[in-house]
């Protein structure tokens, strides 16, 4: 690796890798998912979990791309072989196609951003107004595109230009959420939030559902298994930890979470306590840009809170995107072309596939669906080809090789080879089985915005063009026939 | 809030923010030691 192309710091590494992680699933999804399944038992569900999932599985991304210096396809082909290309073509896919969408809810984050900035959120019908004149509008497709364009103008500096932004967005972001977290715990009535979010029921840990929630949660959240963390760790120095990082991003992810759900319940509580299962019911969008703006209206200094409210899911939201742009511009950059043009030919391609999620919710809706899902199939992929390699010999050359700061024990072999691909088998399955209720007339419809018809023929239109192309992707990894398993 | 909801906060709470710096400590300290032993670490 040139010095251009490797993180400056262990620190420029770890903000880099924790602003892939922390993106607007903490702030959005995990308080509304731990209020609703139970509080204080998914908690402890959650935290299992870390241990259980993503730990485990981030071990293996750092050890891969650290090994290979490939990104997703070609990290698969060295370390499992030509034969596992088309796994991680569907991993590359897989966050690709979670890119296109993404783009989009970058852009509603900014647009918020800039109405909390003029006032355009005062008032108590203002976050519905915007929201129902703006979301699936061509108007989205201008902040998608203002999206694309940040993220991109990151991803042409490369790994330095990644590093640079992450020093700044990254304690800015972990700063303004700190702010906005004390600014709720210290209003009049909070202390109702903290208990929602803090009291266990026990009995509740008999309940799959709990389990199964607190592990998908994980998996949606931390970023392990999405090929993210293996193509930040290309740019690995030669002699950089991998467990101990692995460790640090997990926890600071979830530390995150912690304090978004403390935030956002206790908000809710103290200022609209009557509204709170209404609020909590509201999905991820309905939460964010309908509620949280009206409760900050009401709330005294509210505009300013607003603001940093905003702000901070912008930045988390723009650090997601730009590692998601990174991960598909590296692949073309093993394939062959310069990152000037790989980059270019990215964001063209989320532009124009992302164009469709700008224009109609619907299409949104099915797609975080549809790839939401197959982030159980790519970590299933990950688990696969780290068995392929040899999980004993991962362990010893990678996690405890050169560089280590925290030996890795033998559990971690069974971890990966058996619980966490059975983890995501039964993930998918919930899930699946879960949608065919949803809908249970048209549950194999493939045009369903929720249905298992429209995953299945997704993941099969791509999948049997993968499993086609297998050898030139392979030939187009980047990775030379006496590299493999090496 | 009640006994248990405190006692679950501060398990909870001191488990993964705790956990979070004592391993940013560890990682920034381990650091230190590396660039003090190798000189520039690449």
């Amino acid at each position: 690796m040139s010095r251009a192309e490797v993180f400056t710091s262990r620190w420029g590494m770890l903000v880099a890798t924790l602003g892939m992680a922390v993106g607007t699933g903490n702030i959005w999804r995990f308080p509304r998912i731990a209020a609703s399944n139970g509080g204080g038992s998914f908690l402890v569900a959650w935290v299992v979990f870390l241990f259980l999932w993503s730990v485990p599985l981030m071990i293996v991304e750092f050890s891969f791309g650290k090994r290979a210096r490939r990104g997703a396809v070609g990290s698969f082909v060295r370390m499992g072989g030509p034969g596992m290309a088309w796994m991680g073509g569907f991993v590359a896919l897989c966050a690709t196609a979670i890119m296109f969408y993404y783009s989009v809810v970058t852009g509603w984050c900014f647009r918020y951003l800039a109405a909390s900035l003029t006032g355009g959120l005062e008032g108590q019908a203002a976050s519905e107004q915007l929201w129902s004149s703006f979301a699936g509008t061509p108007k989205a497709l201008v902040t998608h595109f203002l999206a694309l364009a940040l993220g991109v103008a990151v991803v042409a500096f490369g790994v330095r230009g990644i590093e640079r932004v992450a020093k700044v967005l990254i304690p800015t972001l972990v700063a303004m959420v700190m702010i906005l977290a004390v600014r709720a715990v210290t209003l009049p009535g909070a202390e109702k939030g903290l208990a929602f979010l803090f009291t266990p029921n026990w009995g509740d840990l008999a309940s799959p559902r709990i389990w199964l929630e607190a592990l998908t949660q994980n998996a949606w959240d931390t970023g392990a298994g999405w090929g993210l963390i293996l193509t930040y760790a290309i740019y690995m120095r030669a002699r950089e930890d991998i467990s101990l990082n692995a460790f640090l991003i997990g926890f600071g992810n979830n530390s995150m979470s912690l304090l978004a759900g403390i935030m956002v319940l206790c908000t809710v509580f103290a200022i609209n306590p009557g509204a709170q299962a209404e609020i909590v019911g509201a999905g991820n969008e309905g939460l964010t840009f309908i509620w949280m703006p009206q409760l900050f209206a009401a709330m005294p200094g509210g505009g300013v809170f607003m603001v940093l409210f905003f702000a901070a899911l912008s930045f988390a939201a723009l650090t997601s995107l730009i590692a998601m742009l990174e991960l598909a511009t590296r692949v073309l950059i093993d394939a062959g072309l310069k990152r000037r043009h790989a980059i270019g030919v990215v964001g063209v391609a989320g532009l124009a596939f992302g164009t469709p999620s700008a224009l109609s919710m619907k299409v949104f809706q099915n797609q975080d669906w549809v790839w939401g899902v197959g982030l159980m199939l790519s970590g299933l992929f990950v688990a696969l080809a780290a068995r392929r390699f040899g999980l004993e010999r991962l362990r010893t050359e990678m996690a405890n090789g050169e560089g280590s700061d925290l030996r890795i024990g033998r559990w971690w072999v069974w971890l990966v080879g058996v619980l966490v691909p059975l983890e995501a088998l039964t993930l998918m399955v919930w899930w699946l089985w879960e949608a065919r209720g949803w809908d249970p007339e048209s549950w194999l419809d493939p045009l369903g915005t929720f249905s298992v018809g429209t995953v299945l023929a997704q993941w099969a239109l791509g999948l049997t063009l993968l499993l086609l192309l297998n050898r030139w992707l392979a030939r187009r990894s980047g990775v030379a026939p006496e590299e493999v398993g090496t | 809030m009640t006994g248990t909801a405190i006692a679950t906060m501060v398990v909870i709470c001191g488990l993964v923010w705790g956990g979070f710096v004592t391993l940013l400590v560890r990682a920034m300290r381990r650091e230190g030691q590396k660039q003090r032993g190798d000189g520039l670490d690449r």
